[in-house]
């Protein structure tokens, strides 16, 4: 006897059977053919909408992962290069230095370099950025707006769910083509 | 009159363009002015090389289940399927999870399905409709994830089995309607292994993942059978599958030695005599008396899910935010600046109108939603009692046809499979021989 | 032998994990937790004394239009508010036909003589009386955004955020000069500009008033360029400039005061002619909503606050990001 084959009688269960695989076959070339404009090629990736990000700070929290995918990313060509940074600075400094009691980031995750004068570079080391959004606020409140938060595709799981996105108070996270995966801030008036 | 209109365009190309922004600094040193780094997410080869995978290893599942019989072959696929879907893919898209992506493209306007994920769903249902469970077998992470830990398999009680049997049923309506209004993915937030395959979590999925794993290694597969929302459907597509799960292609001589070979519940006896017990009045008096009480039981159900609809509601984000609104609005709280709680009432309180009318719409959907639900599991109850009324027949001892998720295991218990492969019969696996009653029989048997 | 279970149990059982299984998944899906140790609070910095407060508000008008961004007040005290692409205009007692300058209007100066001159990003119109207008100047080179403009009787002063400089030009529009450069020479730092808020305005004792956002102060300039003197101290707190960028308008009493607009803690205060600190016209808590929204906002470049100054000595301020115009008067000296 051949193995797998069934040896059943071609019964009523039998024809039963196949009548019900038939429909269950129709059934689910239905719901792909009616699907079928409403598929994509391209898969889908979460990315924050930097212009309605509240800097609630549940992406430094609410990730799946123990340090967020998200990150702080500096738009330099938005940047006004100032030597008092308020994205960087504490409100009121005690000095412009990179004293931690000066910064705002609580990892130290922003490196200020000195360009020419009164020019400062503010770069952000992605190692160290827990995504915590309070440079974004103090750089959104007084200046450009030249730093925001967006979800960083090397180290995001892509859960089919993001936890960060149903945890937003402002809804700011939603789906993009993974083709462009990335909201950047350009800028302008 | 074409020359100006050319210049108009380019006047115009370049008031937009230098519309964009305002310039930083002239730098005197001649600093460049670096550009933000974009790393690419998961190249989308890759996605479809996944799809790939999975065919080949539902092909390959297939053929060692059938053709192959081999137990030792599933072990290793399995093997690779935990490594390839489970920790290097992190279990995540699945094709348990798919369902979900199903039911929220098809409802949600503005949200494309990817084509793997389509896949994802579709091709082990289509398998399971002509071979049976060959994806839980050895392709499904969840499923090769607890058959690596089941140590010694405990049988669990009939009534309860059928009695679990049907939550996998409630969690694919679940999952379907609450992904269908947009309220949560379900399936995906209480997957109690993903966690364990990311290597991160919150101490109470990565508690449950491993309760479920200690779970497993006395109870076999007890996502499969009692969870997971997927089996349902693959449940639904085995019992019409063309090929079934068979101990032995040969003949079956009663011999009774493949019936504790099942660590999995699923392996039934043969309807004797014993089954007879019961006239056919009766049986038929039962069958129409749960075929009348069906459609109450459904009713109820409905009604049931009516009552929990504003709770299920409260799980959509619109329909939280809202109630979060008025409830703050009747007794106001103060939120600390820059929390998400005040953060979101500043949302709400920006155009109250808007949030209560479209939290209003949501929650008419999620209250048909849950009368379907309920109605759901009212059905479900209903069948299940109907389907342990009704008899059937059969000779063999054999696979339940819903419950068998293809393990191979069984097979070499059987002395006729193993006389038909040229093994010895002697060597008896020690999973097989569990009671003494069994040992004198294949005693016998020799 | 598989034994058929009682409805009777099966049903309660099920119902009872049915129940559950919904509440256990209606579990909030999002905790918050009410704290937030990120949290970026300036609210401290957001009250002020009252005692420090020397001016009341008389009225409120809100511009018709949205994105309204410059403000300034011409004769028969008219006020112009730049809003979009147009220039509303009203009296007290009623408005007046908007002048439509078909691009984005980026600021505006209204000498004694009834013109209306704008800025228009790179190039400077004037309007006739009939509301049509003609370019006087276009600017020459890539990058000019032109925020501030101050017309005299022969002279056009412009503030050039772009390039960081005041160009002095002829009313005809022939550049006559630039002012504020860096000159290391003549060791001066130049004109720090993050964001486009650089503005001028001609004071009664000769000079220009010229506001130096990234170095936090004023500068006083020779028509000819020389840099006479500055004032200003970057600090929080209410005699100072906050944030990284401020002032970011100007505009000078009849006497010779100068008033200053701020953003990020949006506030208004008054200045003796050198420097002092006189007053504050409104406080930080008056601007809620521009606190509000320009919080939320991705940035603060739409936000703010502009000033102008009536013949009656009044200070009218533009909420840019409500669109509210507000008239105020010194307080009655108790």
């Amino acid at each position: 006897m051949k193995p797998g084959v069934d040896p059943e009688p071609r019964g009523r269960r039998h024809f039963l059977r196949g009548g019900a695989r038939l429909m269950a076959l129709t059934g689910l070339a239905g719901v792909a053919g009616r699907l079928a404009p409403r598929t994509s090629a391209q898969t889908s990736v979460w990315q924050i909408d930097p212009l309605k990000c509240v800097h609630c700070s549940n992406c430094a929290t609410e990730c799946v992962l123990k340090q967020s995918a998200v990150k702080c990313v500096h738009a330099f060509a938005m940047c006004g290069y100032c030597e008092l940074c308020t994205g960087y600075f504490e409100p009121e400094p005690n000095a412009l230095t990179t004293a931690a009691e000066n910064q705002l980031c609580p990892t130290n995750a922003i490196k200020r370099t000195y360009v020419e004068d009164p020019y400062y570079e503010y770069e952000i080391d992605e190692a160290l950025c827990i995504g915590c959004a309070k440079c974004v606020e103090g750089c959104s409140r007084f200046g450009n707006g030249s730093m925001f938060l967006q979800i960083r595709h090397d180290r995001c799981l892509n859960c089919n769910e993001c936890a960060i996105a149903r945890s937003c108070p402002a809804e700011a996270i939603s789906r993009v083509p993974v083709g462009h995966p990335y909201r950047l801030k350009t800028g302008g008036h | 009159m074409a020359h100006r209109a050319w210049l108009l365009l380019l006047f115009a190309a370049a008031a937009l363009g230098a519309e964009s922004r305002f310039p930083p600094p002239d730098f005197e040193g001649g600093h460049q002015v670096p550009v933000p780094t974009t790393p690419a997410a998961r190249a989308l080869t890759l996605e479809y090389l996944d799809v790939v995978v999975l065919v080949a290893a539902l092909g390959l599942a297939t053929w060692l289940v059938y053709r192959s019989r081999s137990r030792r072959g599933i072990t290793w696929l399995s093997l690779f399927s935990l490594g390839y879907f489970g920790f290097y893919r992190r279990g995540c898209v699945c094709a348990i999870g798919a369902i979900q992506n199903i039911a929220f493209g098809a409802f949600e306007p503005g949200y494309a399905i990817p084509l793997t994920v389509l896949a994802f769903f579709v091709a082990p249902l289509v398998v399971a409709l002509f071979f049976g469970r060959t994806f839980c077998a050895a392709v499904c992470p969840h499923g090769a994830l607890q058959d690596l830990v089941l140590v010694k398999p405990l049988k669990v009680p009939s009534w309860l089995e059928h009695g679990l049997g049907v939550l996998p049923f409630f969690f694919v309506g679940a999952g379907v309607i609450f992904a269908a209004t947009g309220s949560a993915f379900l399936i995906c937030r209480y997957d109690p292994f993903v966690p364990l395959f990311r290597l991160t979590g919150s101490v109470g999925l990565l508690g449950l993942g491993a309760a479920f794993l200690v779970i497993g290694t006395v109870i076999g597969r007890p996502y499969c059978r009692f969870f997971c929302p997927y089996g349902a459907l693959l449940r639904l597509a085995s019992l019409a599958a063309k090929w079934r799960v068979r101990v032995t292609p040969d003949t079956c001589t009663q011999c009774r030695l493949c019936e504790h070979s099942c660590p999995y519940g699923a392996m039934r006896e043969p309807s004797g005599g014993a089954a007879a017990a019961e006239s056919p009045p009766i049986e038929r008096r039962r069958l129409t008396l749960l075929l009348l009480v069906l459609p109450v039981l459904i009713g109820l159900g409905a009604l049931a899910g009516y009552q929990l609809a504003p709770a299920a509601a409260r799980l959509h984000p619109t329909v939280a935010l809202a109630e979060f609104h008025l409830r703050n609005q009747a007794s106001p709280t103060k939120y600390p600046a820059m929390t998400p709680e005040a953060l979101s009432l500043e949302r709400a309180a920006a155009d109250p109108e808007t949030l209560i009318a479209s939290a209003k719409r949501v929650r008419q959907r999620i209250t048909l939603a849950s009368w379907l639900l309920g109605a759901w599991v009212g059905l479900v109850i209903g069948a299940k009692l109907i389907a342990l009324s009704v008899r059937v027949t059969r000779t063999d001892f054999e696979p339940d046809r819903g419950g068998c998720v293809a393990c191979a295991r069984c097979f070499l218990s059987c002395p006729n499979e193993r006389v038909r492969r040229g093994l010895p019969v002697e060597a008896l696996p020690a999973a097989a021989a569990a009671e003494p009653a069994v040992a004198a029989v294949a005693a016998d048997a020799k | 032998m598989s034994d058929v279970p009682t409805p009777h149990s099966r049903r309660q059982f099920f119902g009872k994990l049915a129940q559950g299984a919904v509440a256990f998944g209606a579990a909030p899906g999002a905790v918050f937790s009410a704290t937030n140790p990120f949290a970026y609070d300036v609210s401290r910095f957001g009250r002020t004394d009252p005692a420090m407060i020397g001016w009341e508000e008389i009225s409120r008008r809100t511009t018709p239009l949205p994105e309204a961004r410059r403000i300034a007040i011409g004769a028969g005290n008219i006020v112009h508010v730049a809003a979009g692409s147009e220039i509303v205009r009203w009296k007290t007692d009623g408005a007046l036909p908007s002048l439509k300058a078909g691009a984005m209007v980026t600021c505006l100066a209204l000498p004694r003589d009834e013109l209306v001159f704008a800025g228009l990003r790179d190039r400077i119109v004037s309007f006739d009386t009939e509301g049509r207008a003609r370019v006087i100047w276009q600017a020459e080179n890539d990058g000019s955004w032109f925020s501030g403009l101050a017309v005299s009787e022969h002279d056009i002063w412009i503030a050039d955020s772009g390039l960081r400089v005041i160009w002095h030009c002829d009313r005809a529009g022939k550049v006559l000069g630039r002012v504020g450069q860096k000159d290391r020479e003549r060791d001066r730092a130049g004109l720090v500009v993050p964001s486009p808020f650089l503005d001028v305005r001609l004071h009664p004792d000769g000079l220009l008033r010229v506001n130096n956002p990234g170095r936090h102060r004023v500068e006083a300039y020779t028509p000819e360029g020389d840099l006479e003197f500055t004032w200003g101290k970057p600090t929080a707190a209410v005699p100072g400039f906050c944030g990284c960028c401020n002032p970011i308008a100007l505009a000078i009493l009849p006497d010779g005061r100068i008033v200053t607009a701020e953003k990020g803690l949006p506030r208004v205060k008054v200045y003796a002619s050198d420097g002092t600190f006189e007053s504050v016209v409104a406080g930080t808590e008056t601007f809620a909503e521009n606190v509000r929204r320009c919080g939320n906002a991705s940035d603060c470049t739409r936000g703010g606050l502009d000033v102008a100054v009536d013949s009656e000595g009044r200070i009218h301020i533009l909420d840019r990001v409500t669109g509210e115009v507000r008239v105020m008067r010194p307080k009655a000296r108790a």
